[in-house]
């Protein structure tokens, strides 16, 4: 048997419907399909061939992001966040670092949250297979100058650092810069539709179609605007922290749904330096971890367009840089966040309303997060350093620091976030869990979760690979339960 | 059963140039008075563009307060006006004023990665 992408039609038939495509959706649908079950994959954006778009750029905004990447949880301050929507999800425009699932977390989410069988052994078996599926390694040769820089100011300082791992394939004699991401479309949806799964792009579900707890099918609108339904036996809803929680509330699914959405805020700046350390089409692979789980330290991607925007906030101090982009790269500050935020389908809306609170410990957090940043940019060798916030002063020395925190607020700093998780955690705590042990919905009889929304919170570091251990593991259970 | 959520967005139909243009063609040139006027319209194509594919209660709000900046800027001796909201740290307006811009100086810099701060033209 063998599936692959598949025509839109009114009226569309499946065992199993897999709604969304990224580290959960895809990962779900190789398991099922390779199980011999009929898949379905909807994916609510289009398909776009690995390779084919400049990374981190406005084209890639425009073709593989939500919203052209223009999306934000409001609050005091605003959080701006990204979602991939496209084949692939979020694993075709993030950076390709890969954190084994941590096993402290493991533990503390199976204790806290009751989660049935949950073995940290089972996982780290998990994560090895993923390890081999996604060609998971070190670059080859040395990392580009922009991750240099952290490592460089991590070892001055003697702060705990690493370079993390990607999820990448090199040519023969590639360097850092060389490397074809594994991301969904090159890894487990070739293993899916291998396996006879079946898949429509630009189609996006509106609602679930469900009588007495159980999902009859879905009804569904095609990129030309066209409506049609599909009908199926089990629903797994895929489609990240954001849209799960949004579909599953819009089909009238009740529970601990949206409301507890968490994140990993960040804060930047921008640092120059004496060479060229931009890289455009780049991401650094070193990290610090001096003071992880609660703050990290890492790099972003950093071509001249957002080397402007980053400067942006202090314009008139810092506009004069611009011109020397080539000498700047864009680090971060990223704390494991106390707040919580919530997801709320609007009736007569097309998007949720997503909102995020800090708390005063995520706020202080965030502060001293910036401050190291920037005393690690001067170590590193920096010749100037432009925090992004209202009213920031160049950093050109340790008593500029000072400064600088004098200077900060939470709410005059443009944070945002890329890791969105928890909205529909998974456990055994009755009404404070919006799914089961293995990702049922409470409620319901034949929808499951199995995405970033089932972890209970935030694990403080990059959580595709968690995300994706949790697939296998909810996706193999599924399979020995329904035979 | 009937659903109360629109399988898709009503404020869709809206467009946004007729609102977002005026307001982010002054900006821009408040902003970087040297920016070339054909590169300046590209940008605010961009932004428009941006803002027509927002979330829908981003949308709505951008929306509302442009309609406002609309209607401030027929009046007559409005530059004032637009260089106030450009320095004002203002709460929710200065997230509009600000959403224009990052979106502008994000396409400007991307596209042309030399200009100089004026806006000119390396």
């Amino acid at each position: 048997m063998t599936g692959g992408l598949a025509a839109p039609a009114a009226a569309l038939d499946a065992e199993i419907l897999v709604i969304g495509s990224g580290a959960g959706g895809a990962t779900t649908a190789a398991l099922l399909a390779e199980a011999g079950r009929d898949v379905l994959v909807v994916e609510e954006g289009p398909w776009i061939d690995q390779g084919t778009v400049r990374p981190f750029s406005l084209d890639q905004m425009d073709r593989q992001y939500r919203s052209g990447g223009v999306t934000v949880a409001l609050g005091l301050p605003s959080i701006a966040y990204t979602e991939g929507r496209c084949a692939g999800g979020g694993t075709e425009i993030n950076s390709g670092l890969y954190f084994r699932p941590p096993v402290e977390v493991i533990e503390r989410w199976r204790d806290r949250h009751r989660i049935r069988d949950l073995d940290p052994d089972e996982i780290g078996a998990i994560a090895d297979e993923i390890e081999r599926t996604l060609n998971v390694g070190l670059v080859p040769g040395k990392a580009t100058p922009a991750s240099e820089i952290l490592r460089r100011g991590a070892a001055t300082l003697r702060w705990r650092h690493s370079e993390i791992p990607r999820w990448m394939q090199y040519p023969p004699g590639g360097d850092a810069v060389t490397g074809a991401r594994q991301s969904m479309t090159r890894t487990y949806l070739p293993r899916a539709f291998s396996a006879g799964a079946r898949m429509v792009t630009d189609c996006r579900v509106d609602h679930l179609v469900l009588r007495d707890g159980v999902a009859r099918g879905a009804t569904v609108t095609f990129g030309d605007g066209s409506h049609g339904t599909i009908r199926c036996r089990h629903v797994f809803v895929c489609g990240g922290a954001i849209q799960t929680p949004a579909l599953l509330q819009r089909s009238r699914i009740r529970g601990r749904i949206g409301r507890t959405l968490a994140v990993h805020p960040t804060v930047k700046l921008s640092a120059r330096f004496a060479d060229e350390v931009n890289v455009p089409d780049d991401v650094p692979v070193h990290q610090v971890k001096e003071f992880a789980p609660s703050l990290s330290f890492g790099g972003s991607a950093s071509h001249s367009g957002l080397v402007a925007l980053a400067l942006l906030d202090q314009w008139p101090t810092f506009a004069d840089a611009v011109t020397q982009w080539r000498r700047i790269a864009i680090y971060y500050a990223a704390i494991t966040s106390e707040g919580r935020g919530w997801v709320r389908a609007v009736p007569g809306l097309r998007d949720p309303l997503v909102t995020y609170r800090l708390t005063g410990r995520d706020r202080q957090l965030l502060q001293s997060g910036l401050a190291r940043l920037a005393l690690l940019m001067l170590e590193a060798g920096a010749e100037e350093v432009y925090p992004s916030f209202r009213g920031a002063p160049v950093v050109r020395n340790r008593a500029d620091l000072a400064t600088m925190q004098d200077a900060f607020a939470v709410s005059k700093a443009s944070v945002m976030t890329v890791h969105l998780c928890s909205s529909v955690p998974m456990g055994e705590l009755g009404e404070r869990s919006g799914a089961d042990s293995f990702g049922r919905v409470h409620g319901t009889r034949n929808v499951y979760v199995n995405d970033a929304s089932l972890l209970p919170d935030a694990p403080g570091v990059n959580p595709q690979a968690t995300v994706m251990a949790f697939a296998v593991r909810n996706a193999r259970r599924f399979i020995e339960e329904s035979q | 059963m009937e659903h109360r959520y629109a399988p898709m967005p009503p404020m869709r139909s809206v467009p946004s140039a007729p609102l977002v243009g005026p307001f982010a063609e002054r900006l821009l040139a408040l902003d970087l008075p040297d920016l070339p006027a054909s590169r300046r319209d590209d940008a605010i194509g961009f932004t428009v563009r941006r803002i027509d594919g927002l979330p829908s209660v981003m949308h709505i709000g951008v929306l509302l307060i442009a309609a406002v900046f609309r209607c401030i800027l027929i009046a007559p001796r409005s530059d004032g006006f637009v260089r106030f909201v450009a320095r004002a740290p203002l709460p929710v307006v200065g997230e509009y004023v600000r959403l224009i811009r990052s979106l502008g100086y994000a396409y400007i810099w991307e596209t042309w990665p030399d200009t100089r701060p004026t806006g000119a033209a390396a």
